[in-house]
């Protein structure tokens, strides 16, 4: 038996321990709540029937969900589809270790969020699996990056093979040209040929001479694509630039029912940019506008060029808008306006490179392009440029 | 405007069949042609016969169009060079063309475009050679040579210029 000073003693030392222990874990409660609270992941526990126990608030903002539209749901049925996320929570408490997998969540709003997942088993003393604990990190930013890269990297490729192609078939198609011209003379001054024949021959020679110019057009656009890598930069007045665009097409407006509106903010505005791509960005927007407005027909089309200035972000962009009266793009169009060799104009009239080249040029030169349009009523593209 | 058949045209391309197509043609409008596959082969034909224009395809194997161009003016030097240049070789074809050509064409080439610019850089060689010439033919009365020296001085000329 021993002593009450004893007893006392260590019950004394017994409760300091507790104490200490209990100091220990109320600090790393309050580690893990913080954690929890400030982690952009969604951190979650569920119990061994997969239903929710708790929910970090970097998943309630990462997926959209509050607590209250969670509880007593289950973890996989956030998945967008719930046996991808089965399969990989059997596994974890089947082992019992913790396991990694990519899991597509869908937000509350339903849109796809990529998460890399990390799932731990949680069990009891008794070593029991009692539910489980998941850290998901959005990877759908990065995700979408690594596309973007390969995506250029596919276009760059596409260009590279692009350029070797043309370069080799210019010169046949040079070729086809020459013989076509040399056929066409032989034809006008062959004797013994009725006149009938002859006209048939310098016809038939004048399509061909007609197609070869049809290929250079493509090939030339082709390599103004490629070429688009090496930009040469000078500081441009972007309304001289867009007047003198306007001259550069005056002999195909002179054929249309067609007004130029300028509507300009007032003085010039300076980009430093390389006017010959932005030439044949505009010379393409507008001779896409002339077409639209011609495919419409009927009274007298107008096509305006609008300057403003938006110094809203963090550096300032001139925004110009080319509008028409045309026959507007369908909603359909719009969505593949922007794919290489897509066109709704007629075999010979459109190569479907224009826009995209265009849209690329643009982004090169660290602005942006975005179109409105109302099928019947008519389109409006906006580039949007750095001043300088 | 010059008679074209007074106009002597050196082709100079390793697309043979392209020089063969174009030559006939430019024979047809009554130019004298001499059709050439290669730089070397150029620079041959041009030590044995005069010319006026020459149209040089920038990129051929073996001597590139910048040397051609280089050495068939020192052969001739009122030659006129026509180089045709590819897509986005007009930058290197400009860096290089110290020895000046008299124009830059795009390739694919148009033939009335073609056409135009050989007559064009016929009448600057004129130009140049006649101004030349009368220089070099004031020089020779003025050194006092007698009637028969400068006769011969003006044969020798004729023979430099190759004015028969």
């Amino acid at each position: 038996m021993e002593s009450p000073e004893t007893l006392q003693a260590k019950l004394k030392k017994a409760n300091e321990a507790l104490s200490e222990q209990k100091e220990a874990l109320y600090q790393t409660r309050d580690y893990l709540e913080n954690v929890l609270e400030n982690s952009r992941n969604i951190i979650f526990r569920a119990d061994s029937d997969g239903v929710l126990v708790s929910f970090s608030k970097g998943g309630e903002s990462a997926l959209g969900y509050t607590q209250d539209d969670l509880s007593g749901r289950k973890m996989k049925d956030l998945a967008e589809d719930p046996h991808d996320f089965e399969n990989l929570a059997v596994q974890c408490s089947e082992k019992k270790e913790t396991v990694r997998g990519e899991i597509s969540f869908r937000h509350k709003t339903g849109h796809i969020v990529y998460c890399r997942v990390i799932l731990s088993p949680l069990t009891n003393t008794g070593g029991e699996v009692i539910g489980m604990a998941g850290v998901c990190r959005d990877i759908t930013a990065w995700k979408k990056f690594r596309e973007d890269l390969i995506r250029v990297d596919r276009l760059a490729e596409v260009g590279r093979i692009a350029s070797g192609i043309v370069h080799e078939l210019n010169n046949p198609v040079a070729v086809i040209g020459e013989i076509s011209g040399w056929v066409g003379s032989v034809a006008s001054d062959a004797e013994g040929l009725n006149e009938e024949d002859r006209e048939e021959i310098k016809t038939s020679v004048r399509h061909i001479g007609e197609q070869t110019q049809r290929c250079r057009n493509i090939t030339g656009q082709l390599l103004g694509f490629v070429r688009e890598s090496k930009l040469a930069t000078s500081s441009l007045d972007a309304h001289e630039l867009l007047r003198g665009t306007v001259n550069l097409l005056t002999p195909e407006l002179k054929f249309t029912d067609v007004e130029i509106v300028y509507n300009f903010m007032e003085g010039p505005v300076f980009i430093n940019s390389d006017k010959q791509l932005l030439e044949q960005v505009f010379v393409n927007f507008i001779s896409n506008a002339v077409y639209a407005v011609k495919e419409k027909g009927g009274k007298r089309g107008r096509i305006t060029l609008e300057t403003f200035l938006d110094d809203s972000g963090d550096s300032p962009m001139v925004e110009i808008n080319i509008s028409d009266t045309g026959v507007g793009i369908s909603r359909k169009d719009q969505k593949s306006i922007y794919e290489y060799f897509y066109t709704t104009k007629p075999p010979g009239k459109g190569t479907g490179l224009g826009l995209p080249i265009s849209r690329n040029i643009i982004e090169n030169l660290g602005g942006s392009l975005s179109l409105q349009s109302e099928p019947g009523e008519g389109t409006t593209f906006t580039v949007r440029l750095p001043v300088s | 405007m010059s008679e074209k058949s007074d106009i002597r045209v050196l082709l100079v391309d390793d697309e043979e069949t392209l020089v063969e197509y174009l030559s006939k043609r430019l024979l047809r409008e009554g130019y004298t042609v001499k059709a050439t596959f290669s730089g070397e082969e150029a620079t041959e034909v041009a030590s044995d016969d005069d010319f006026d224009v020459a149209v040089v395809d920038l990129k051929m194997p073996g001597m590139d169009g910048v040397e051609t161009q280089k050495r068939l003016k020192k052969i001739q030097p009122f030659l006129q060079c026509i180089v045709l240049t590819g897509h986005g070789t007009i930058d290197t074809a400009l860096e290089s063309g110290k020895e000046e050509a008299f124009k830059y064409l795009l390739k694919p080439i148009e033939y009335d475009n073609l056409l135009e610019t050989i007559n064009e850089a016929y009448e600057h060689k004129v130009q140049l050679q006649n101004a030349r010439f009368k220089d070099e033919v004031e020089e020779i009365y003025r050194s006092g040579l007698g009637a028969r020296g400068i006769k011969k001085a003006m044969n020798k000329l004729r023979k430099i210029y190759g004015i028969s």
